[in-house]
């Protein structure tokens, strides 16, 4: 009873809290707790039929269909046999429903094979070995070093001191660095003693499931004392455990509960400007589809009452018919059954095949492969490939994405000494090259991997100078890296950031290895002498701080502060002697010396920025890093030019100044601008409540704009966004540094926004995220700062140059490809189905189409299919070559040129044009026409079966004048549909198939008695003639007479291919080696607090353990 | 792509020709001068085509003769259907005026007769015409059932509104002589609907098959009964059966009723003189605002006299040779500033 009662109280807070006992399975039994099996698979093999069926009714197109087949169901206003619907519908829905199961059933076997993995989990005291779905909340389980973490478990002991444990989290969040998580004391004293853990009773009351990774709350109620627990005691499902031999853990969350599932949602859907405008032009089809059926239906009712009444005698009206408008009213939706082609059912999963196509062969190029890490480029987001054919506006990351993010440690001052140049024997300053490396073989601990240029450091290290060895020991000392010693003798450190893994290996190989670290001990080797430093405080590094600083006490009983971080912050901090006075702190530091780390920029970069701009691309550079070192990348990789007018600076640190400086800087640049007649400036004082677009400015000049954090913080607010998107935009290129995630984001969605135009973001850190997410396509360069930028992108590769191949090859070639394939798509079903609207108005407007059903089956599926989807991906206008040395043709995509609506009626117009030649040709031709033996030519069938027949072969010369470039399965696709066309036509209208179903198939004999006849085949030549011949002119003369900018590019290219001129080649443009010096902001927090932590627990942890430290 | 042989390249995607897109092709490049020829040859083309079609179109010769106001009392009689078993015959005379040579044959012309409609061409019954399963009238709506519920055979709205005009020709020899002209009903359907498409049942005698059926409404005799002297012109095989259930796809339409037999006066076809239709009126078209007349023709290699395939093609011919030349010009007068990018 009083459980019940308990329960009931329970289910009421569930909400709120979670609640569960230690080993007391019984008891967690009570909530319902889901096991631990995951199950990521949506379907089962009951279910999916319907499942699946569902989900893709819910797609509109797929809906409109199946009303449709429920229209043609009803007899009184069928008007097509009801598998015209079905079948393209149901082959639609498998190919889909096919894709859909294939998906699902890996999911399935990854499911099965994750839910029978094995884990050690304590019962009765004793350690057995289960399968992953049976843990169950509550549970203690048993980790060993490699092994995935089962659920979300509550770390409880572990084999390291401290309870401590380490994991990687590379599935959770991509970092492949190691992360400490650390028991509380009451229970990692138990360590691996069984009987005290089967014997622990806890009982934890904490938040319910949620996805946030690093957020949990909890209270441990043990032995009557509350204990708090945090993020920091929670092993999640996904990490993997390093470094520590064994664990023990409470399971907390399992299966569907864990965080890991939690965040298994699909993020935001992306949608491309095209698959906007293929839903309005849907409408559009709906609504001229609309038009055509009411035209058609009052056609009919006139019809009715002037002939069709007076024909009863041969045809009666059926007896539900009252009047003509009755049977008009039947009529329009008829007319919508025949006329349903214009919205083209096949169109969506065509597009889906060919995005998909154009995604694998940037999955498959090579040239954007990148040896080094054996890294492919890779389309994870398969729906926007024609979107990286109109990108506008490129943001980029700067730190890892233009640069290696490999910092060297490159050169130093020590006590006023540079040190870091190459000097032959006299003394003189030479290039760095491979024979003056200098020489580590005296320090077996050394990284061989390190190279230094400069003999002087190492003979003034030898030669224990004062300063050089203070400057090391301070490098050994004062940093957060974690040692591990996986081999004997092979150091391998785990360092946060790049920075202060490059100033520790430098450390290490000029002799001051550092070896481990404990909780208060710091050990080092100095020139081969080990020592052991107490370390008494860790100040880790924070972004505002922009330092940090550990207390020693050395060997010697003297306790040092060793402090390292940004020269900004430090000059402040210095010993008058040293820098200018401050007053800031309490002592005052003596300086060490100075470290040059470089980071080089990636090779090709400057190029690419260069051909970037020339295909009107314009580069943002959106960097956490201080003002200078942004301002040097962005002239080194050609951003900022030197013949530039002017670069402007915003520096304001209030809102008027801000205001001022961006007004200035337009004024230089478009001084009438400011003026109140300026069309956008008219336009803002109408005040509109509708984000609008503003429009392009053109400037005076090349521009440069560098503007900050602080600034941008008041530039991004209500009214001061236009100002700054105003000035920025007109500007060649634009810096913006110091800038948190959230300002990048920011920017990203202003220029999104208002100026409706592509834009693509690109990054590889943590802080690039929200700008990836917030551009319409989201590149993340896989490089060393973890994976995190990369899953949460569109499109991933490991460098920044593979970007111009992106856009200009792959980008430019699925834009062209798509619009050929829309335009051309729209343009043959108008042509197809607007032959029924012309017929209406010799049929009566009954309704009569003018093709055999089957045709109307097997049109879009079956003949016109292979042609376009070959169209479609194997369609380039110009090579390689030509995209990227010629980066202007790149151009028509940014302005949607190649298909928008003004195409879109193009392709209408000419619909209708071909439609009408297609119908009035036949018609004239077979027009109170006989054979030559006199018999019929003019009956319905063999009208229809003309009609078809020319219908087929003008799409075929249609689609090959589209086609430029002809491949062997371009030549195949094409004339092989037509080849086929006639042979399922010869098929269809065989003795054999008609005799055996005489009321399906009807058309007995029709193609051998036609198409034997001259006729036939004259009204063949002159419809494919009169709808060929005006194409071919028009686009002959549309670059004559109306020519865009691309016409001439396209000119000269087909020019130099057949007068074989040398290619400009792209010139490599020099830079001078940039280096940037201080911390860059990327620079995250280190390990000290978990360093720190340790040593707050110092006297319980010696107390029972046995270990020696 | 140089790739150092120390990495590991396991990754790398394979080289073929498919997935780095370098498929081998040919580009198609419409430049000024194949635009030009193409325009050219068109041209040239479609007008010679055209002349030839013209001249043979007009080497034809055709006589039409519209008799629905000449047998304007018959079409009244029928415009009531109760007087379907009155007979009513029609004489139109009229006179050739040059003879017409070789093969001549008369067709029967609709104007405003609907074969087209939707549910009219639906209303048949393909099985039951193939002989197979003759009580097959389920998509015959609405001509299934007669009114005492006996199945129609042929049933369906096409053979419920069979022509059924009997149309021969005289020839006056002089005001004494009339020569009946001999003409023959075999040769007036396709070969494949004649042999394969529709089909007697297998059986000597067809009336005892269909015993149990009803006529169509509008029949005066039963199927079994519409050629009594050829049993392989009788039934669901009769040439005029199967020409009318060829459905036509316009509202205007003809369709072969006979071909001269080419004898005696008529070896070389029919010659010039005073010529006289007899016609059996039976078929309504008034009331529908219908007209029917009968045609004589003579055929070439292209059909009949229509002048329609030979008039498009001289007119496109003639626009494409314009076209071309209005191309050439503006192509010449453009091309010296498209050379300035040299």
């Amino acid at each position: 009873m009083s459980l019940n009662e308990r329960e009931d109280e329970d289910k009421h807070t569930e909400d709120k809290e979670r609640i569960l006992m230690a080993n007391d399975r019984k008891f967690n039994a009570l909530f319902d707790y889901p096991d631990n099996s995951i199950k990521t698979s949506k379907y089962s093999l009951f279910n999916f039929l319907p499942m699946n069926l569902f989900e893709q009714f819910q797609r509109l197109a797929n809906a409109y269909f199946l009303v449709l087949l429920f229209l043609q169901l009803i007899p009184q206003i069928s008007s097509l046999a009801w598998y015209t619907t079905v079948i393209p519908l149901i082959v639609v829905l498998s190919i889909t429903g096919v894709k859909d199961a294939i998906d699902d059933v890996k999911r399935h076997q990854s499911d099965k094979q994750v839910n029978n993995r094995s884990v050690l989990v304590l019962v009765d005291g004793r350690v057995e070995e289960d399968k992953w779905m049976n843990v169950q909340v509550g549970d203690i389980i048993k980790l060993e070093n490699d092994h995935p973490v089962t659920a979300d478990v509550l770390l409880l002991s572990s084999s390291e001191p401290y309870g401590l444990a380490y994991i990687e989290t590379a599935d959770l969040d991509g970092e492949t660095n190691l992360k400490v998580k650390q028991a509380i004391s009451v229970t990692s004293d138990m360590e691996d003693n069984l009987e005290l853990l089967s014997a622990f009773n806890g009982e934890i009351r904490c938040e319910p499931p949620n996805n946030k990774l690093d957020k949990f709350s909890g209270i441990l109620n043990y032995l009557g004392v509350n204990y708090f627990l945090d993020h920091d005691r929670l092993l999640l499902r996904g990490c993997i455990i390093r470094n520590t031999d064994w664990c023990y853990g409470l399971v907390i969350y399992t299966g569907p509960d864990t965080k890991l599932m939690q965040n298994g949602g699909k993020s935001t859907f992306k949608r491309t400007h095209i698959d906007h405008l293929m839903n309005v032009l849907v409408v559009w089809i709906f609504l001229v589809l609309g038009a055509m059926c009411l035209l058609l239906s009052i056609g009919h009712g006139i019809w009715e009452s002037n002939k069709g009444y007076f024909f009863q005698e041969f045809l009666p009206w059926q007896h539900y018919i009252a009047s003509s408008t009755t049977s008009s009213a039947l009529v329009f939706w008829s007319y919508f059954i025949v006329l349903n082609t214009m919205v083209p059912i096949s169109l969506y999963v065509s597009v889906e095949i060919i995005r998909l196509g154009n995604s694998y062969y940037i999955n498959w190029d090579r040239q954007m492969f990148y040896a080094p890490k054996n890294t492919p480029a890779q389309a994870r987001t398969t729906t926007l490939n024609e979107e990286l054919g109109q990108v506008k506006y490129v943001f980029s990351d700067k730190t890892g994405t233009l640069t290696e993010n490999v910092m060297i440690f490159n050169k130093c001052s020590i006590n006023g000494k540079t040190y870091g140049y190459s000097y032959d024997a006299n003394g003189q300053c030479v290039p760095v090259s491979l024979n003056n490396k200098v020489d580590f073989s005296y320090n077996h601990l050394a990284d061989p991997k390190f190279s230094f240029y400069d003999n002087t450091l190492v003979e003034a290290v030898k030669s224990e100078d004062h300063f050089v060895c203070l400057f090391f020991r301070c490098l050994s000392l004062c940093h957060t890296v974690m040692s591990e010693e996986k081999v004997e003798g092979k150091l391998v450190y785990q360092a946060q950031s790049p920075d202060e893994g490059a100033l520790v290996t430098a450390t290490r190989n000029f002799g001051f290895v550092f070896c481990s670290r404990t909780s208060e001990t710091i050990t080092v080797i100095e020139m081969g002498e080990t020592r052991v430093y107490q370390l008494l405080a860790i100040l880790d590094f924070s972004n505002e701080r922009k330092r940090m600083s550990v207390v020693v006490r050395t060997p010697e009983d003297r306790v040092m502060l060793f402090c390292k971080g940004a020269d900004t912050i430090l000059y402040e901090l210095l010993h008058p002697s040293c820098a200018s006075l401050s007053e800031v702190t309490m002592d005052h530091l003596d300086l060490l010396g100075a470290t040059a780390i470089e980071d080089k920029l990636q090779i090709g970069v400057p190029e690419t920025i260069v051909t970037l701009s020339k295909a009107k691309i314009k580069v943002w550079v959106l960097t956490g890093d201080k003002q200078e070192t942004a301002v040097n990348i962005a002239y080194s990789c050609r951003i900022f030019k030197d013949e530039m007018d002017e670069v402007f600076m915003v520096e304001g640190t209030d809102q008027e100044t801000v205001l001022q400086e961006l007004r200035t800087a337009r004024k230089k640049m478009k001084p009438e601008s400011l003026l109140e007649s300026d069309p956008i400036n008219i336009c803002l004082a109408r005040k509109p409540k509708m984000p609008f677009r503003v429009i392009d400015e053109a400037p005076n000049g090349d521009y440069g704009l560098v503007i900050n954090g602080y600034s941008l913080a008041y530039a991004l607010e209500g009214n001061m966004e236009l100002e700054l998107l105003r000035t920025a935009c007109m500007c060649k290129g634009v810096i913006c540094c110091r800038m948190t995630p959230l300002q990048k984001t920011q920017v990203v969605d202003l220029v999104k926004r208002y100026k409706k135009v592509v834009t693509l973001a690109i990054g590889d850190g943590a802080n690039d995220i929200g700008m990836i997410k917030a551009a319409h396509i989201g590149v993340g360069i896989s490089g060393h700062e973890g994976m995190q930028a990369m899953l949460n992108s569109d499109f991933s590769f490991c460098q920044f140059r593979y970007l111009q191949r992106l856009l200009l090859v792959h980008g430019r070639w699925s834009y062209n490809r798509m619009c050929k394939f829309l335009s051309y798509f729209f343009y043959k079903n108008f042509a197809f189905t607007l032959v029924h609207f012309w017929y209406a108005f010799y049929n009566g407007f009954s309704a009569q189409t003018v093709y055999d059903t089957w045709f109307i089956t097997c049109y879009n599926l079956v003949y016109t299919s292979l042609p376009v989807l070959g169209l479609s991906l194997f369609e380039k206008d110009v090579n390689e070559t030509c995209s990227l040395c010629y980066p202007e043709l790149y151009e028509p995509g940014q302005h949607n040129l190649y298909f928008n609506k003004k195409e879109f009626l193009k392709c209408l117009v000419h619909g209708i044009y071909s439609s009408c030649v297609l119908f009035f040709v036949p018609m004239g031709t077979i027009f109170n026409s006989e054979r030559s033996d006199g018999k019929d030519i003019s009956d319905y069938q063999s009208f229809s079966l003309l009609v078809q027949s020319t219908l087929i072969w003008v799409m075929t010369m249609q689609i090959a004048l589209r086609t430029n470039t002809w491949t062997m399965i371009s030549h195949a696709f094409t004339w092989g549909s037509l080849g086929l066309y006639f042979c399922i036509l010869l098929f269809l209208c065989s003795d054999g198939l008609c005799l055996m179903f005489p009321s399906t198939f009807y058309f007995l004999g029709v193609t051998r008695n036609n198409l034997k006849q001259p006729q036939m085949w004259l009204c063949l030549i002159l419809s494919t003639v009169l709808c060929v011949i005006p194409v071919i002119g028009y686009n002959f003369l549309k670059p004559l007479l109306w020519p865009i900018n691309v016409d001439k590019v396209l000119e000269r290219i087909h020019f130099c291919l057949k007068h074989p001129l040398p290619l400009p080649v792209q010139a490599k443009i020099k830079h001078p080696g940039l280096r940037r010096s201080a911390y860059a902001f990327s620079h995250k927090q280190g390990f000290g607090d978990l360093i720190t932590s340790g040593k707050t627990m110092k006297s319980s942890a010696f107390k029972t353990s046995k270990r020696p430290l | 792509m140089e790739v150092m042989p120390q990495y590991d390249l396991s990754r790398l995607p394979e080289n073929t020709a498919l997935k780095q897109q370098k498929l081998p092709a040919h580009q198609l490049d419409l430049s000024a001068s194949v635009v030009l020829c193409i325009f050219f040859a068109t041209g040239v083309f479609c007008l010679c085509m055209g002349v030839v079609l013209l001249l043979s179109a007009k080497s034809t010769k055709e006589l039409e003769i519209n008799y629905t106001n000449i047998c304007a009392n018959c079409a009244q009689l029928r415009e009531d259907s109760s007087n379907f078993d009155k007979e009513c015959t029609c004489s139109v005379p009229f006179y050739l005026l040059e003879k017409m040579e070789g093969n001549v044959y008369m067709y029967y012309k609709l104007y405003g007769f609907h074969q087209n409609l939707y549910r009219y061409v639906l209303s048949r019954s393909n099985s039951q015409l193939l002989g197979k399963d003759i009580w097959d009238v389920k998509d015959c709506s609405p001509f299934q059932m007669s009114h005492n519920n006996t199945p129609i055979i042929p049933c369906g709205a096409i053979a419920n509104s069979i022509f059924n005009d009997t149309i021969t020709l005289s020839y006056n020899l002089n005001s004494s002589i009339h020569i009946k002209v001999p003409m023959l009903k075999s040769g007036l359907a396709w070969l494949t609907d004649k042999y394969v498409k529709f089909q007697n049942p297998r059986t000597s005698d067809l009336a005892s098959v269909f015993a149990g059926s009803a006529k169509p409404l509008h029949w005066t005799k039963p199927i079994y009964e519409l050629d009594t002297d050829d049993p392989g012109n009788n039934g669901f095989v009769n040439e005029d059966f199967i020409v009318w259930m060829r459905t036509a796809a316009f509202p205007t339409f003809k369709k072969l009723y006979r071909r001269l037999k080419r004898v005696d006066y008529f070896a070389e076809g029919l010659p010039a003189g005073n010529y006289n239709f007899h016609i059996s009126y039976n078929f309504p078209v008034t009331m529908f605002h219908g007209e029917k007349s009968v045609v004589l023709s003579t055929l070439t290699w292209i059909g009949g006299g229509g002048i329609f395939l030979g008039l498009t093609y001289t007119v496109t011919g003639a626009l494409t040779l314009l076209a071309s030349f209005a191309i050439l010009t503006i192509h010449l007068m453009l091309k010296r500033t498209k050379k300035s990018f040299l």
